[in-house]
């Protein structure tokens, strides 16, 4: 029986032994649960939300967007002030003296032209390297090495490892003269900063702030890089952004980093605006099923859910109403007195119903049609009828998909992005759809003018049209949304429908190959302006999935481009909107995005509803706690409520 | 035994090579690109071309071999005899800075998640695949054994049908409703256990139970067939003959035999509750190494899926010989 036993008791302890060495990080004052697994913390890496969110953390641009006010004021973030050229090319920045690496060192401008450079090599996979190439020469720089690699990988079959050696490190002193003689970014001295643009883009400050454009810290960074000598690009060695050795210049700085498990954030001694922060360390465990996010909120383990994707999230949304309901005179009153919504929230009685929050979001869900004369499979595709196009987004009952299927108050989708969003532009009115019909009367006439429509564009009889097919992948909850839009064509227009339903690698494969009729996709902004969406219908755009081509289009984006003047400016990009979303509807729009949170009013603060829903978690202060401030954070100028 | 031994780790590596083969060549197929996101910014054609370059991912054969040499310690062991390594170091010391890690096996980067090396991702999951794997086993073999015990000493029994009963729904029930339900109940309502996570002895509780359940339902009718078959057996008798205990009888005797189709099971069990927790470290938030399976394939994160796959077939490798071999040392009998 010894022999038995002998092993399992040696198991029992090994066991033992490997869950007691390894230690939880210690509680923070914050926790939270990010949308997903941070993947990098490359600043110039990144394009995931929650990459970007914690880098925010990490790092600071030259300026930053204040997500507490209203209009998302650009307020000094590096740089303490800057000069632009009336014209909206020239930008000049001057860095502050104060500002720091969290070792003490001074941040330069120099390591902001590093880190900018980084993002402009094709080898670096920088997912933004487009926006880095507005600035004058970028785009050349980018396109000239590019090419000299590809020639280089060719010519590298016939050298010898010697050869390579010297070779490949030719190549890159050859890249490291061309940018600096062709790319309008220099830093004139330790904290001067300047750029040319290629075009007037009145933007660009807003950009300078998104965290991608973040500085590295040279030193560390250029000692991952090598050069490797069988491609002549520059391989980076991984191991930079884990603690200890990430060295960052932001809020935070990164004391713990555990693959799929949490990052752990102390204030940054050495941040020059440290005496703003109200919170010293930051937790972010992994948590990733959708229950157990809402679980861990409710046994008090973590303060703030950032994505709430349970399917009961409905019924949470449906008793928060029923709690607003309950205290209705007091609500009013509170909305009265001009008071943001989680302002309200906190002043209500206390109730785990009020925990829960549906925010409208900088994201618009849609249905992409493909432009393209024929299919990828060589049949005829009807959808290249502009006809045809508008036809299907009219019958369309957009109202019954947000309240019947996607149930969380979603706003019904008539343009491009939400209304709200872009200071000091508005977009046109778009194409009525089926639920904009007060009467059966209106619905009626909705549905004939499609008809006839269909019959211009040669389709008299919609039942003998070829069978629609629409495109989505199988997780997410697209399917429901599939199906009613299946409904809606049958029943309105009554032709045939078929759902293809892709895994979603598939899927992707099939949108960016135009193998499709109609496909399901969405985007969120990235910055705040207009064509953050309307480069996405461009010939050419490398996420024009549509293959929409327009030349007036096109045209009116360029006219943009060179307009200086910004009143005029959005007044083309408006003109530009109205295109696409009045007559030629590469694209329909269903829904804009809504996101759902879930924290404590009477304990958190400093999350702000601004439709962009940036979240900058160095304002957060956890109420009570008896550090920082403890007040209740409203988002400054009221107009959002 | 030593030959058995000898013979298995000769076979080891024509069998991780087999599964190599059919592994990448099965991944390769899959649709999509892997430096493709599945949601929003894309990386531009040139990107794609030069990332394609540099990791080999334009030619199948070229990665076929680059990743076999990398992954196996031939590129350690020539970059160490070339004297790369030597000059790297140096380099490292003169700039002042820690060289960059290298691994001996290197098993290469995740396409998906950029700042990690594949090594770095299964140092960190496999010891918390293993230990949950192997606690969900012991408790499965506690409750298995108990219960088949209780089974077999009086079949058709109130108590023999409970625990068919249990065994049944452990088989049943799918392992996110139990894990929901202990969190819920355990968490949730009555605050015993953390709601998930790693790092506490108290936090293994409610996902090794959840784990254990359909292999303590297996384990438990292996040991309820073999008890009864033992106990009519004759030497049972001369044991009762002898005027021993019943207890003595039960434990000592019958088990001995009927223990040993569970100890045959208990090498694909192990295996397999090391790799099949993907369900138990989604619900449980579990840094396991189960998920990177399932994620890896869904990115085609070639490098992931091959890293995982080549430790996981290691593993089960040394496992069936680690049962082979505790079968010879309980029993004798086989040679």
């Amino acid at each position: 029986m010894l022999k038995l036993i002998l092993p399992f008791v040696l198991l029992f302890g090994s066991i033992f032994a490997v869950v007691a060495s390894d230690q939880p990080d210690p509680p923070a004052d914050f926790t939270f649960i990010n949308r997903g697994d941070v993947t990098t913390l490359d600043p110039q890496r990144m394009s995931w939300m929650q990459d970007l969110r914690v880098a925010r953390l990490l790092f600071e641009p030259l300026v930053r967007l204040d997500v507490m006010t209203t209009d998302y004021q650009i307020v000094p973030g590096v740089a303490e002030r800057w000069e632009i050229s009336e014209d909206f090319k020239e930008y000049t920045f001057h860095l502050r003296e104060d500002a720091k690496w969290s070792n003490g060192k001074p941040v330069t401008a120099q390591q902001f032209v590093y880190a900018w450079r980084r993002a402009l090599l094709p080898e670096t996979a920088a997912d933004y390297t487009a926006l880095f190439q507005i600035i004058d020469g970028a785009k050349d720089f980018f396109e000239w090495r590019s090419e000299q690699t590809r020639l280089y990988s060719i010519r590298a079959r016939d050298l010898t490892a010697e050869q390579k050696q010297i070779e490949s490190k030719k190549l890159w002193d050859e890249a490291a003269t061309y940018f600096d003689e062709h790319v309008a970014l220099k830093a004139v001295d330790d904290r001067t900063l300047t750029m040319r643009l290629e075009a007037s883009t009145p933007y660009w400050l807003d950009l300078c702030g998104f965290i991608v454009f973040a500085p590295v810290y040279e030193p560390l960074v250029s000692q991952y890089e090598q050069i490797d000598p069988d491609t002549g690009m520059i391989k980076l060695q991984l191991g930079w952004t884990k603690p200890p050795l990430l060295i960052s210049n932001g809020p935070f700085v990164l004391e713990n980093w555990r693959f799929k498990r949490s990052l752990f954030l102390r204030a940054n001694p050495e941040w020059w605006a440290k005496d703003t922060l109200d919170i010293d360390t930051i937790a972010i465990p992994s948590v990733e099923d959708a229950n157990s996010q809402v679980l861990a909120f409710e046994s008090g383990a973590v303060q703030w859910v950032s994505d709430v994707t349970a399917d009961y999230r409905i019924q949470m949304l449906a008793d928060k109403k029923a709690f607003y309901d309950e205290n209705r005179e007091q609500y009013e009153e509170l909305k009265a007195q001009g008071l943001d919504a989680f302002a309200i929230d906190a002043a209500l009685p206390d109730d785990p119903r009020k925990n829960v929050h549906a925010l409208a979001a900088f994201g618009t869900y849609w249905y992409n049609f493909n432009c393209k004369p024929t299919l990828a499979d060589g049949r005829e595709n009807p959808f290249h009828d502009a006809r045809v196009r508008r036809a299907f987004a009219m019958c369309i009952d957009k109202q019954r998909i947000c309240d019947d299927v996607m149930r969380i108050g979603t706003p019904v989708a008539s343009n491009m992005f939400p209304p709200g969003a872009i200071a000091g532009y508005e977009s046109p009115k778009g194409l009525k759809c089926i639920s904009d019909a007060k009467t059966p009367a209106e619905k009626q006439a909705i549905i004939d003018e499609a008809k006839a429509l269909l019959a211009e564009a040669g389709y008299p009889n919609p039942a003998e049209m070829p069978r629609i097919e629409l495109l989505f992948n199988s997780d997410g909850g697209h399917g429901l949304v599939a199906q009613q839009l299946a409904k809606d064509w049958e029943e309105f227009l009554g032709v045939r429908t078929f759902l293809a339903q892709k895994e979603i690698k598939v899927y992707k494969d099939d949108l960016k190959k135009q193998n499709f009729m109609t496909g399901r996709a969405g985007w969120f902004a990235d910055y705040a302006d207009p064509t953050t969406f309307l480069d996405l219908n461009r010939t050419g755009d490398g996420n024009n999935d549509r293959a929409y081509s327009s030349p007036v289009y096109d045209g009116l984006l360029d006219q943009a481009k060179e307009e200086t003047d910004p009143e005029k400016r959005m007044a083309l990009l408006a003109e530009a909107e109205r295109l696409i979303m009045g007559e030629d509807l590469p694209l329909v729009p269903l829904y804009y995005y809504v996101n759902i949170y879930l924290f404590d009013p009477d304990e958190i603060t400093g999350i702000s509803l601004h439709p962009r829903l940036q979240q900058d978690l160095f304002n957060i202060d956890v109420l009570g706690d008896g550090k920082g401030r403890d007040e209740v954070k409203h988002i400054r100028n009221k107009e959002l409520n | 035994m030593l030959g058995l031994i000898l013979r298995r780790l000769i076979q080891l590596p024509v069998i991780i090579l087999v599964i190599y083969t059919i592994t990448l060549t099965l991944s390769w197929a899959i649709p999509g690109n892997p430096l493709e996101k599945p949601e929003g910014r894309q990386p531009s054609a040139e990107v794609i071309e030069a990332m394609k370059r540099q990791y080999k991912l334009d030619s199948f054969p070229a990665f076929y071999t680059s990743y076999l040499t990398s992954a196996t310690g031939l590129d350690y062991l020539g970059d160490t005899l070339s004297g790369k390594r030597a000059r790297e170091r140096e380099q490292a010391e003169a700039a002042g800075v820690a060289p960059p890690t290298t691994y001996v096996f290197n098993l290469g980067p995740s396409l998906q998640y950029n700042d990690w090396n594949v090594n770095e991702i299964v140092a960190d999951a496999l010891p918390v695949s293993v230990v949950l794997g192997l606690t969900a086993i012991l408790i499965a073999l506690v409750i298995g054994i108990t219960a088949g015990v209780i089974g077999a000493v009086k079949p058709n029994s109130i108590a023999d049908l409970a625990t068919l009963m249990v065994a049944l729904i452990g088989i049943s029930l799918p392992s996110f409703v139990v894990g929901t339900l202990l969190l819920l109940v355990f968490a949730v309502i009555f605050p015993i256990f953390p709601v998930g996570g790693w790092g506490k002895l108290s936090g293994l509780v409610l996902p090794a139970t959840t784990l254990s359940l359909p292999f303590a339902a297996y384990i438990a009718r292996l040991t309820r067939m073999g008890m009864i078959d033992a106990l009519t057996a004759d030497y049972i008798r001369t044991a009762r003959a002898k005027g021993l205990s019943e207890m003595t009888v039960l434990l000592k005797h019958a088990l001995k035999n009927a223990f040993l189709p569970v100890l045959s099971y208990l090498g694909p069990a192990t295996a397999y509750a090391m790799t099949g927790s993907f369900v138990i470290e989604k619900v449980f938030s579990i840094p396991g190494l189960g998920q990177h399976f399932v994620n890896g394939v869904l990115n085609k994160d070639l490098f992931l899926i091959m890293g995982v796959v080549l430790i996981f077939a290691t593993m089960l490798v040394l496992f069936n010989l680690a049962v082979d071999v505790l079968y010879r040392w309980v029993d004798p009998r086989i040679s």
